[in-house]
């Protein structure tokens, strides 16, 4: 029995991990696994190191952005290629500086629109799986983040938190293919589910034939999810078709906000009510 | 158990580089997913029972940190360790190419697991249609590293050996 067990050990350890991983699957997907035990500590431990990766992320794309724009003056002398280089440097400090500002001023000033006890975090690590569109936020249920809360900026919606840690917190994005925004065409007031899908695009499901939508529409949420404020910006539908058969619209949406280029999100706690966007 | 620690912590530090300096990279919505390659190098060359509880780990590890639904990764890479493991005895890497036959093939085999196990938990319209695309650009992203990566943990085990000689 021992030597069997011995010279099976991988096969059986397999077996076991496979079985624990659908017994994980079964019980998330029930909602039966309430807590999970290992995923705090997992994620307590790599808070650190991520924001430190994130904030050494940012200085690449600086330095890109920045020899991006000093390469495209290389035929100049360089007396004046270095006065530029200063200049630049000084132009970027400044207008990071005045952008901060502006984005913190429009941070405030929409916050005060939302409910009471939304909670500005910062985004601190992306997606590991191309499956995936999902961001960690720096801030978790110690700062009052709570599953099923609504993550917004100034823009538009970002997405919701699918759960949280004392620390941090998970957002699946509305690009993500497992998420739905009750949405209204800002023009017509037609309903539908804004959601993404593995093709990569963001889609508005369930628009029915009869329904007025052309390209260029503005799409906001309705409220009507109880996640949600009423009236943020979602999308603009850039593609709209009407298949030959079925109940309903084909409807391509661009996001409003871009996870890419966002760095802080407001995180909406309270009772969904009308945001002025 | 030296070597799979190592490779434990080469796997948390894969799990830390996608989730950020990784998507520096211009390829679109597609992240490289190197945490599969370790697997595979790990099934192929240290199959053991830390290897099999490493990869499941690594497989959790993503999970935790953007999947919506634990255990869907953990149960790929499971999956995808056994596989490797099987077919072990009868493949024989000796060049780059072959590493990323293996590698694209165990990214194809990870893929199709985890979109079975999506459409038994997670209904969603359009799976099969969007996911045939990223499964094949995923495999052949992770085919295409896989020499570099292989040939990375070799240099790490030959390090670990030669601080091992030294110390005896």
């Amino acid at each position: 029995m021992v030597a069997f067990l011995r010279k099976n050990q991988v096969l059986l350890s397999s077996g076991f991990c496979l079985l624990l991983s659908l017994y994980i699957l079964t019980a998330a997907a029930r909602g039966h696994l309430k807590q999970d035990p290992v995923g705090p500590i997992l994620l307590w431990l790599m808070r650190p190191l991520q924001i430190a990766a994130q904030a050494a992320t940012g200085w690449i794309k600086e330095i890109d952005q920045r020899y991006a724009t000093v390469a495209g003056f290389r035929t100049e002398n360089d007396r004046l290629r270095k006065r530029i280089q200063e200049l630049e440097v000084e132009r970027n400090k400044l207008l990071e500086a005045q952008a901060t500002n502006q984005h913190l001023q429009q941070l405030l000033e929409f916050r005060s629109h939302l409910p009471s006890g939304s909670i500005t975090a910062s985004i601190i690590g992306n997606s590991a799986s191309s499956w995936f569109q999902s961001c960690l936020l720096d801030k978790g249920s110690a700062d009052g983040i709570r599953k099923g809360m609504a993550v917004v900026t100034p823009l538009g919606v970002v997405g919701q938190v699918v759960s949280t840690t004392s620390r941090s917190a998970k957002v699946l994005l509305i690009t993500d293919a497992n998420s739905g925004v009750d949405v209204l065409v800002q023009r017509t007031r037609a309903r539908g589910i804004v959601s993404g899908s593995l093709e990569n695009v963001t889609i508005m499901k369930y628009v029915k034939r009869s329904e007025d939508i052309q390209e260029g529409d503005r799409l906001i949420t309705s409220g009507l999810d109880g996640v949600f404020p009423k009236g943020l910006m979602v999308g603009t539908a850039v593609k709209v078709r009407k298949q030959s058969l079925g109940l309903f619209q084909y409807v391509e949406v661009m996001p409003a906000v871009s996870s890419a280029q966002i760095e802080e999100v407001l995180v909406v706690g309270g009772e969904p009510s009308q945001a002025k966007n | 158990m030296k070597l799979s620690l190592l490779f434990f912590a080469v796997g948390m530090l894969l799990v830390l580089l996608q989730t950020t300096f990784l998507h520096l990279l211009p390829l679109g919505p597609v992240v490289p997913d190197l945490i599969l390659v370790l697997c595979v190098y790990w099934g192929l060359y240290y199959p053991n029972v830390a290897a099999v509880l490493g990869s499941f780990a690594l497989g959790y590890s993503v999970d935790v940190v953007s999947s919506p639904i634990l255990g869907l990764n953990a149960f790929a890479m499971s999956l995808v360790f056994l596989i490797v493991y099987l077919s072990s005895r009868s493949i024989w890497l000796h060049n780059p190419l072959i590493s990323a036959i293996v590698v694209f093939l165990a990214s194809l085999v990870k893929g199709a697991a985890l979109v079975l196990v999506w459409a038994v938990f997670l209904s969603m319209e359009g799976l099969w249609t969007g996911a045939a695309r990223y499964i094949i650009m995923e495999a052949l992203v992770a085919a295409f590293l896989a020499p570099f990566v292989f040939a990375l943990l070799r240099r790490g085990q030959s390090y670990l050996e030669q601080i091992r000689v030294t110390a005896e």
